[in-house]
């Protein structure tokens, strides 16, 4: 007989509970009635204000309490503040809300402005009271769920009874423990995806694997989790990847959090909107001197924080030209425009919530606003997934025509142009519609794509002002400079509907009554990259100029020079050059790819054996330098002993020669220290959180090795290995092996550009 | 195992009595508008099968319209275990808690010990005639050196001290279980039989020739056991006021010469019981039960006030509410809804002065406070609708009371009561527009909204009801505003922050949408319950109680009068007077004393009880209530609201009699100073009213009217004698 399984998922379970706890009467709930029953709705909604289960992501955007003028509430509530409830009373004073009935529609009016400037308040913020959630608080403990069954405040009576409402039944402590179980292990809904979850976790909570990884018979695996999430883990510099390095995780936040600052654009003063950014180039920004380079500097540092208020992970990407160049050779001097090609990232394209949208989009007769056809052509985009390099690429193979229309003797986007492009923005925060990559009409412009090469002769500069730009006294364009400024004409290239650049559209603006204009918002001569007042409102922007900051960062470590003032005020900022002067202080440093793994600290480490790193063909081949980085080593009260590193080598043991091995990269000793003090003097120092503690490093403070395998890996590489595996084998200083001297807490291997 | 001993306290902490000409009484409402409790002669609620107190129907005696019985108030001790228990339990004979025990030669210790009676003590008194003038809100904060004086010409010391009706304090317990606050020697007293009825005191009493009516009594206490509860009910004076001189009312709430027999004062006890004393004498045990007796920890107050004519009409804003605004914002009583944040209780518990200041500066209300629907929000518009209809304001006939409670009014409860619901919220701009209407805590002499619209008809400001001083140019407070936690409730509600109790946890309730449907059984609930009925504003100076009670400073802890020590026969009078001969003046920070509360009243009430119908308002100017263009030919047009009421609960201008139609309640006694002096008599032959029908369909109608002495009943429009039947307040 086939055994049958009558084993329950803990979702299962959680329904279970709530169902018999609650019984038969079923309060409102604030119209959610029975709201576990429905994942979605458990996942997602809140109970006046409290959200029933708090959003994942530890906490940075947990703020379980509402706030007033400005602060978000979480993001469920944002979702919802398409009604008024949100956007009215709370920051009014009193006498604003004092309205007079013959001014109604007063309230009518200034309610449906905020909506439709599609504010979802999706900001995170610290709450109404200031300060932030600490990260290690359980997700189950800030649910609303959780805190309602234990009676903890506000269901603790003052506010509302506990919950369950309308009942006699009171939850038991198990019963919460089980729900609280259930969102700890990121709300499963069926048994395998708990088991799924549950896998994860296997390899860190079973401690016989602990041995058995810190001997080297289990292979640490790479870390799941983001770049940034496992260098703060060991506290490590954050990192600007090349943009089709980051995970889809990594790349979705970076959208996200655009996607959210789009939606402040149009509270002119609020940091929180992209558009403010964009207007600090446009009105501040340095060009053609010594400035340009540390200017730009602290710009991307200023928008980058801003960025990770939303999410602390989150770092701006570089667009890496070099590796485009190729498929570039012929799409800048070429009398045709928009044939350039910018990484996919930054490119156009639907997916099928987006399709949903346009299919139903209307005319404002109330008609389809996409033919049956054209609706065709996007639902075929959707499916094959199609990435194009501009909005133009985009329309021209759904077969839909570019139309302009003519509003007030201005050119503006058709009906059809604008809702189709608001779609795409939605679904690619870092396309932008005014960008036609590629050649530039009626100039010679840039006599060629900049290659490597190009880049490696520029890095040959030896004096800043050569390479940066000179001083106030002697200004001039840096070389570097002058490279960034081709690359903004490319990328902003010609726009081919206009009609100093087409024939055809001087006969459309005719029609149209138009006269053309070069600076028109929506239908410009040229791509909004190409022009210093415009360019910082296309999000590739950002990756531009993080390589250009990247190439100076690399400049930088070859050279030694500086711009000539360095206590000149970097306005809007108040930082001078000096303080730009070093990427390490501003807390970053860029990389191609890095992979990361955990290493636990509580056995010592015998052999390190790693799973293959998971990078691209191309960050392989293209990177320049390969580091291996042990993490946090410890050094109090340990035996010295000497580390060996492989590469490629998974059955490397301290008999594996090191002399005339293509696959050794170094050998090296720890010098250690014995430890005396009172109890618990030598154990490891606390974490330094405190915002004014400015100690130097502590004395037993963990400390990293950095090993230079770039040459093992060129070699393994060049002798046609696929992927790159570590092994450090751990031997005593009398050559045998040895236990309990090597404690660390994880590796990476960081593949540099 | 650690024991605590257990904390006593009286409840509530403020009773209600109420005059009467009558030796026959009824208790105090517990809830607010709630009947009176029906009672047996010695006082013992009657209950009905379902142990529910059985609530009078008639106010006054069987056979006579002109006899007004007497209201009650009933206190009882209360027993808190230890800090955590909130609610408290009532005590009884044969109990047993844990009492700190000490003699004269012993160190205090905990025993457990068996409750055999109660000694309590009540000490009323009447100051008004003693005190300063009731000159609006001038004096809120103190009085100027010149403020007048009322009888202003008696300034020597202890003669200005016989101006105080004080008869002593009395107790009583359950051997001795009766006593009155009567002048020794007379009728009154010698039913007295309370426990110390022979020690003499420094009484003083008004001359016994005042007239029309003589003052020998403020009322008188008992005590009874009902279900092992010992209990005290304290009742007030006859309703008699009478003056030295030939009677004359020259003004709504001063007159020299007159005295009334309302009155205030602490309420103490002590609890007697016994207790096994254990004893060794070497190694043999000796147990001995003695007899032992310990204060209540926790004290009252009790207030005499004039008879509440419709008890169930609750006023628009009551004393609890006002109070409980005091507290709210200035005692860290409700940290989740008015605190520091993150408004918990660890954060919000300031004991010094200085903690209390440091807690003042950072304190505010909770953004995230969700205010319950019935509970918060619904009284404040489910009062307008009933009190319109004993104000000429809207006449029913035209149909068009903006105050309307039915589907498609202002105030529909259906619309008002939902609140957002899965992110729908249909009512949002109702409410936005009805919060708007609300007067703000900064716009007490704002009359229309405020705005910029061009509009001649701009909405007027609720309540529309006049404010603390709508009559003269000091420190003007012409409107009446809903408290600042009321405000503060109705912003969160209109925002949508609130629950309505009927959907959420109440749902299978039938009392959900009122949560006074049933009698509190807890101390606080009490306290509450029995403030509900008192008027909480405006004051000009009010019914019961006026300004003072919005001070902090007269409270030992919420809702709790701080009592001060007082030398027998030397209560406080005036400081200049006071200053002449060192003797006792009045200090907040010490306490208050017998009197202090209703010491500020109009004397005699009656006066300002029949003025206290409606009011034109001049609106010309903000801060001026009296401008006079003329003397300076300023062309200025005067603007004036016209008929704004008072408080239409305490004091009905116009009502249904039984027959449906409507009539001037006070009709029969005139509208000028005459018929203030009429009132003085005629007040016992008025009639009540009483409620009939539920929540939007709630009428009342009058009864035990006494036509014999005021006549038939006049219908507005009607004229007899070329009356008119409502009064104003004036100014001499």
């Amino acid at each position: 007989m086939a055994s049958k399984t009558n084993e329950k998922s803990l979702y299962d379970q959680v329904v279970s509970i709530l169902d018999t706890l609650q019984g038969k009467t079923i309060p409102s709930y604030q119209g959610l009635y029975a709201f576990w029953q429905n994942p979605d709705t458990f996942l997602n909604a809140s109970l006046y204000g409290q959200r029933l289960i708090a959003p994942k992501n530890d906490g940075t955007t947990i703020v379980a309490s509402s706030g007033c003028c400005g602060s978000s509430t979480t993001s469920t509530e944002a979702t919802k503040s398409a009604s008024p409830v949100k956007t009215e009373g709370c920051c009014s004073s009193q006498q604003d809300a004092t309205v007079p009935l013959d001014t109604k529609q007063n309230i009518t009016a200034s309610t449906s402005l905020t909506s439709t400037t599609g504010t979802a308040d999706c900001w995170p913020s610290g709450g109404s009271g200031g300060g932030g959630s600490l990260p290690t608080v359980k997700r189950s403990a800030q649910s609303g769920i959780i805190i309602g069954l234990k009676g903890q405040y506000p269901f603790d009576g003052t506010m509302f009874p506990r919950l369950l409402w309308d009942t006699e039944n009171v939850a038991t402590v198990a019963q919460i423990q089980t729900i609280a179980n259930w969102i700890d292990a990121d709300c499963p809904l069926t048994l395998e995806e708990e088991r799924a979850n549950k896998l994860q976790l296997v390899s860190f909570t079973n401690a016989s694997n602990l041995v058995a990884l810190a001997r080297g018979e289990m292979l640490h695996q790479q870390a799941t989790v983001s770049t940034n999430a496992s260098k703060e883990s060991v506290n490590g510099l954050t990192v600007r990847k090349e943009i089709s390095s980051l995970s889809p995780e990594e790349l979705g936040i970076f959208r996200e959090a655009i996607n959210c600052m789009n939606q402040y654009n149009a509270y002119w003063q609020d940091d929180r909107s992209f558009d403010y950014w964009a207007r600090i180039h446009t009105n501040s920004c340095q060009h053609g001197w010594e400035q340009f380079l540390p200017w730009h500097r602290l710009y991307l540092y200023f928008f980058e924080q801003k960025l990770q208020d939303y999410d602390k992970n989150i770092t701006l990407p570089y667009w890496s030209w070099t590796d485009y160049a190729d498929v570039n050779k012929t799409t800048f001097n070429n009398t045709q425009f928009d044939l350039g090609i910018i990484p996919d990232a930054y490119g156009c394209f639907l997916t099928t919530k987006g399709f949903d949208k346009l299919n139903t989009s209307k005319a404002t007769d109330g008609s389809a606003l996409f033919s049956p056809k054209e609706i065709t052509a996007l639902a075929n985009l959707t499916k094959k997934g199609t990435i194009f390099n501009s909005g133009l690429r985009f329309l021209k193979a759904a077969g839909i025509n570019y139309e302009i229309i003519n509003q007030n003797n201005t050119a503006i986007w058709s009906q059809k142009i604008n809702v189709l492009y608001t779609v795409l923005k939605e679904v690619n925060p870092l396309w932008f519609p005014n960008r036609w990559p590629g050649a530039l009409n009626g100039t010679a412009g840039m006599s060629q794509y900049p290659t490597k090469d190009d880049v490696k002769l520029i890095l040959d500069i030896n004096s800043y002002a050569e390479f940066g730009g000179g001083s106030a006294y002697d200004h001039y364009f840096g070389a570097l400079e002058k490279v960034h400024n081709g690359m903004h004409n490319f990328s902003g290239g010609t726009n081919p509907n206009y009609p100093d650049n087409n024939p055809e559209w001087v006969k459309i603006y005719k029609q149209l009554n138009l006269t053309a204009d070069p600076q028109n918002v929506d239908n410009p001569i040229y791509g909004w990259m190409t022009d210093n007042r415009t360019t910082a409102f296309d999000p590739l922007f950002w990756g531009h100029h993080s390589n250009v900051d990247r190439i100076w960062a690399q400049w930088q470590e070859q050279h030694n020079g500086t711009p000539l003032d360095m206590d000149a005020v970097m306005a809007p900022w108040t930082l001078t050059i000096k303080d730009a002067m070093s990427v390490q202080k501003l807390g970053y440093t860029y990389m191609r790819d890095s992979v990361f793994y955990k290493v636990s600290n509580e056995v010592g480490l015998t052999k390190f054996n790693a799973a293959p790193a998971n990078v691209s063909q191309h960050t392989l081949e293209a990177h320049r330098k390969t580091e291996i980085v042990l993490h946090k080593v410890q050094v109090g009260n340990l035996m010295n002993a000497s580390i060996r590193v492989f590469i490629n080598t998974p059955d490397a043991s301290v008999d594996t020669p090191m002399a005339d091995n293509d696959n050794f990269v170094e050998q090296f000793s720890t010098f250690n220290g014995s430890c005396f003090g009172g109890p618990g003097h030598c154990n490891l120092p606390l974490p330094n959180t405190r915002r004014f503690d400015r100690r130097p490093l502590h004395n037993h403070e963990p400390r990293n090795y950095k090993i230079d395998a770039t040459a093992t890996v060129q070699r393994l590489l060049n002798k046609g290995a696929k992927n790159i595996t570590v092994q450090l084998v751990i031997v005593g200083l009398n050559g045998k092996p040895v236990e309990n001297a090597v404690f660390i807490e994880g590796v990476s291997i960081n593949f540099i550009d | 195992m650690s024991k605590s001993y257990t904390t006593f306290k009286i409840h509530p902490s403020i009773g209600i009595a109420r005059l009467g000409n009558s030796d026959q009484f009824y208790i105090a409402p517990e809830q607010p508008g709630a009947l009176p409790i029906d009672c047996d002669a010695s006082g013992k609620e009657k209950q009905d099968k379902a142990g529910n107190p059985v609530r009078v129907s008639s106010f006054k005696d069987d056979n006579d319209l002109s006899k007004i019985k007497k209201q009650a108030a009933r206190f009882r001790v209360f027993a808190y275990e230890d800090e955590k228990d909130k609610n408290g339990k009532e005590i009884k004979v044969g109990g047993k808690y844990n009492f700190i025990y000490q003699t004269a030669v012993t160190a205090p210790r905990l025993v457990e010990g068996t409750v055999t009676d109660i000694d309590w003590t009540v000490h009323l008194a009447n100051k008004k005639a003693s005190w300063y003038e009731f000159q609006e809100t001038n004096g809120q904060h103190g009085y100027a050196p010149d403020h007048p004086l009322r009888n202003p010409e008696v300034t020597q010391p202890d003669l200005r001290r016989q101006l105080i009706i004080d008869p002593g304090p009395v107790t009583v317990n359950l051997k001795n279980n009766q006593g009155a606050f009567a002048k020794f020697g007379s009728e009154s007293k010698k039913l007295d039989t309370s426990k110390n009825k022979k020690v003499s005191y420094p009484q003083t009493f008004p001359p016994s020739d005042i007239k029309p009516n003589a003052i020998e009594t403020l009322g008188s206490l008992f005590v009874n056991e009902q279900d092992k509860n010992i209990r005290l009910l304290v009742l007030g004076g006859n309703g008699n006021s009478g003056s030295t001189k030939t009677p004359v009312i020259e003004s709504f709430v001063n007159n020299n010469g007159w005295f009334d027999d309302t009155s205030d004062g602490p309420v103490t006890a002590k609890i007697e019981y016994t207790f096994i004393d254990i004893t060794y004498d070497g190694d043999k045990e000796i147990k001995t039960k003695t007899k032992a007796s310990m204060d209540v920890q926790i004290p009252a107050w009790v207030v005499v006030g004039y008879p509440r004519y419709a008890p169930e009409m609750e006023d628009m804003i009551t004393m609890d509410e006002t109070m409980y605004d005091i507290f709210v914002r200035n005692m860290a009583y409700e940290p989740r809804l008015f605190g520091v944040p993150p408004f918990d209780t660890e954060n919000n518990s300031p004991a010094t002065k200085e903690e209390f200041d440091l807690w003042k500066n950072a304190a505010r209300f909770n953004p995230d406070y969700y205010p319950k629907f019935y509970r918060d929000i619904w009284p404040i518009f489910r009062r307008p609708y009933e009190q319109t209809t004993f104000t000429m304001t809207f006449d029913p006939s035209d149909g068009g009371d903006p105050h309307n409670r039915g589907t498609g009014g202002n105030l529909s409860q259906t619309a008002l009561s939902q609140p957002p619901s899965n992110g729908e919220d249909p009512n949002f701009q109702l409410r936005q527009f009805v919060f708007g209407i609300m007067r703000g805590t900064n716009q007490t002499n704002e009359y229309t909204v405020v705005g910029n619209a061009k509009s001649p008809n701009k909405p007027r400001l609720m309540p529309m009801l006049c404010g603390n001083n709508p009559l003269t140019n000091v420190s003007v407070d012409k409107f009446l505003a809903m408290r600042p936690t009321q405000l503060f409730f109705l912003k969160q509600w209109a925002a949508g922050k609130f629950v309505n109790e009927c959907q959420e946890w109440e749902e299978g309730n039938p009392n959900c949408s009122n949560p006074w449907a049933l009698p509190p059984t807890t101390g606080i609930g009490i306290d509450r319950g029995v403030l509900g009925n008192a008027v909480g504003g405006a004051f000009c100076p009010g019914a019961e109680m006026t300004w003072i009670m919005k001070n902090p400073a007269i409270y030992s802890e919420p809702f709790r009068i701080k009592h001060a020590s007082y030398i027998p026969g030397a209560l406080s009078i005036p400081q200049p007077i006071a200053d002449k001969d060192g003797s006792t003046a009045p200090d907040l920070e010490k306490g208050l004393e017998p009197g202090d509360l209703t010491k500020y009243i109009g004397v005699p009430w009656q006066a300002d009880f029949h003025e206290c119908t409606d009011q034109n308002v001049d609106v010309t100017y903000e801060n001026w209530n009296n401008i006079y263009p003329d003397s300076t030919g300023d062309p200025v047009q005067q603007q004036t609201a016209y008929n704004i009421p008072w408080w239409p609960a305490h004091r009905p201008i116009v009502v249904f009699d039984s027959s449906g139609s409507q009539v001037y309640w006070a009709s029969g006694i005139p509208d000028n100073n005459a018929g203030d002096l009429q009132m003085v008599q005629a007040w016992k032959d008025l009639g009540f009213l009483i409620a009939s029908g539920d929540g939007n369909n709630r009428s009342f109608s009058q009864i035990e009217r006494n036509d014999e002495a005021l006549g038939a009943p006049v219908k507005p429009g009607d004229r007899i004698s070329g009356q008119n039947t409502t009064r104003s307040k004036s100014r001499k």
